[in-house]
């Protein structure tokens, strides 16, 4: 099977401006993600890791550079656009979780379909059938205070698969669990990318959660030193 | 994403909310409702002022005379206008009907008590230019001429009773020297402003006989009634040469309906804008509460804001979350707060015994201004919303 591009960065550059001058987070980087990898992104704290992350999902936009995801040319989108496709495209999972604390787990599961262009008339039955692949929908009703750490994150993972996305953006996804509760949620992202072929790209200072991914991109004071 | 889901995510966050959301319900309310009632009241008011002319009717016209200069023999008897001249004036084209009438204040007794009222003397048409109502008896005639006969006031009547257990009419009052057989007696008579004094406390006697019992007594006021079609204005001017023709030191001072129905609306619109724009300032304040409110809850929400980004929010759903929230706290705020302005302006017209009408228009005007007000300062907050970071949205605590 032929690869085929996901993510293309060319001379990619990010500087913040803090109070004290200039920081420059990302330098000069060239990056190409293709789909149906499993990628971790390592570094120490403030290596640019998250910054990376946040250029990935549209979260952010690069100083300088090109970036082109799925053949479109990011700089040159309107928020609007990039809102759609981060809609569509993007699933993320954060290290807390980041679910609506007013929401049950399947009203959680479902708020990215509220914002689709049209909203399908089975959500609720899409949003359960999510919430079975993460094998939680024992507990849909439930609002996230009434569930532990691993089941919340659960939910966000559903929660990112929701809109079928081409890639899985996770931000430290294991940083708020303990082991055990940590290495389930693994074998979901290693099980999501055998068996559907999705792309995740995985954020992480876990040795053993790199340890799992086929590939790792090591960050260093903003620039890519390993990959 | 559709109305109804972000009306119902509206509702479940103000719910969420509650003592807020009541807080600046309250706020929007306590406006809506004070500029309703106060708008409403005013018009309550003016609508009663107004009443006593839709009884009278706007054809009438009100003279009086006074003297153009002070004038130290002005009681010498040719500066007098007779009844005769008086009753001329009702020869002058467009007027139909002619009261005139006399003041007279001597102490009135009957039974040895004393009754606090004035004396006026008048025509037989008196009665049927201002709308005084015979309860029994009769009114005073032509043909009294100088008879000693009086018609008593309502409240007259009242104590007249009450002093002698009697019905006034037949009884006899002792007006200064003289002895007043009472001939007949008035209901309750509707107060108007073209008479300067209260009937129901007065007694009516044959003009003639005023003018007999005290030379100072004349006649400084008389009552018209105009045909419909009359022009004041020339009627006012024929009355003017008329007096000045026999009369040349008095000058005349002109009142009409018309505009005093006029000067009275004008006035009371005057003081009902004034009352809406107190109203007013409570209802911006109001509106600060919601901006409070909304600026808080943004504040507040900001991960909740940087999470629907990061699922695909667009800039415009943000916007339109946050200003279907101030828009239903004013629309439920304001809907309240007319019905509790039209409630307090109920409750106030049947203090004041007041005819109570609904008005549309404050309810409509008040309601409107509240959402509007609503939205105007719901909308910083909203726009501060939309303009958030997402990364410094979910980076937040």
């Amino acid at each position: 099977m032929k690869l085929q591009s996901l993510v293309n960065f060319e001379n990619l550059n990010k500087i913040y401006q803090a109070d004290h001058g200039k920081f420059h987070a990302l330098k000069n980087i060239n990056l190409k993600i293709n789909k149906g990898e499993l990628i971790a992104v390592v570094g120490a704290s403030g290596s640019g890791k998250s910054t990376l992350m946040n250029i990935l999902g549209f979260l952010d936009r690069p100083t300088s550079g090109k970036y082109i995801f799925l053949e479109n040319e990011v700089s040159k989108l309107k928020d609007e656009k990039l809102s759609e496709i981060r809609n569509k495209k993007i699933g993320f999972v954060f290290q807390s979780f980041f679910l609506l604390p007013r929401l049950s787990a399947l009203q959680n599961v479902m708020l990215p379909i509220q914002y689709r262009d049209k909203i399908s008339k089975n959500a609720k039955q899409q949003a359960l059938s999510m919430l079975q692949k993460v094998g939680i929908n024992h507990l849909a009703s439930n609002k996230p205070k009434q569930l532990s750490g691993g089941q919340q994150q659960r939910v966000a993972i559903a929660r990112s698969l929701i809109n079928d996305p081409e890639v899985i953006l996770a931000d430290e996804p294991t940083g708020a669990l303990d082991s055990k509760t940590s290495s389930d949620v693994m074998d979901l992202f290693l099980k999501l990318n055998k068996e559907e072929k999705r792309t995740i790209i995985i954020v992480t200072h876990d040795k053993e959660v790199s340890r799992l991914c086929n590939r790792i991109i090591t960050l260093e004071d903003g620039a890519i030193v390993e990959n | 994403m559709q109305l109804i889901s972000y009306i119902k995510e509206g509702l479940n966050n103000l719910f969420a909310l509650k003592l807020r959301s009541i807080l600046a319900l309250t706020g929007i309310l306590v406006g809506t409702a004070s500029v309703v009632a106060m708008v409403s009241c005013g018009e309550l008011a003016t609508n009663e002022a107004l009443k006593q002319f839709k009884t009278l009717g706007t054809d009438l016209l009100a003279v009086s005379l006074s003297d153009a200069r002070e004038d130290k023999n002005s009681f010498a008897s040719e500066k007098k206008l007779s009844l005769n001249d008086a009753v001329d004036i009702g020869k002058i084209n467009n007027i139909i009907e002619v009261a005139p009438y006399t003041q007279l204040y001597q102490p009135m007794i009957f039974n040895g008590h004393e009754l606090n009222g004035g004396v006026m003397g008048v025509t037989e048409s008196f009665a049927n230019i201002v709308h005084v109502d015979i309860d029994k008896g009769r009114f005073i005639s032509t043909f009294d001429k100088y008879a000693m006969y009086c018609v008593v006031g309502f409240n007259v009547a009242n104590k007249i009773k009450s002093f002698s257990g009697l019905n006034a009419l037949g009884q006899q009052i002792q007006v200064g020297k003289n002895i007043f057989t009472i001939v007949g007696t008035t209901k309750k008579w509707p107060e108007n402003s073209f008479v300067y004094a209260n009937i129901d406390n007065a007694i009516m006697v044959p003009i003639l006989t005023t003018m007999a019992l005290s030379k100072y007594t004349s006649i400084n006021n008389i009552i018209l009634r105009l045909s419909p079609d009359a022009k004041i204005k020339i009627v006012q001017d024929n009355i003017n040469n008329y007096i000045s023709e026999r009369l040349a030191s008095k000058q005349t001072f002109f009142r009409s309906a018309e505009e005093l129905v006029a000067r009275m609306a004008k006035q009371s619109q005057i003081f009902t804008v004034f009352l809406g724009l107190i109203g007013s300032i409570s209802l911006i304040v109001g509106g600060i509460g919601v901006m409070n409110i909304m600026l808080v809850s943004v504040v507040e929400r900001r991960r909740e804001i940087g999470i629907r980004i990061a699922v695909g929010a667009k800039k415009t759903d943000i916007k339109k979350l946050f200003l279907i929230e101030a828009i239903m706290l004013s629309l439920l705020g304001g809907a309240l707060g007319v019905f509790l302005g039209v409630l307090i302006s109920l409750i106030m017209s049947k203090i004041w015994h007041w005819e109570f009408t609904f008005f549309l228009l404050p309810p409509l005007v008040g309601f409107t201004v509240s959402v509007a007000i609503g939205v105007f300062f719901g909308f910083y907050p909203v726009y501060n919303a939309s303009q958030m970071n997402p990364i410094d949205a979910l980076k937040s605590d």
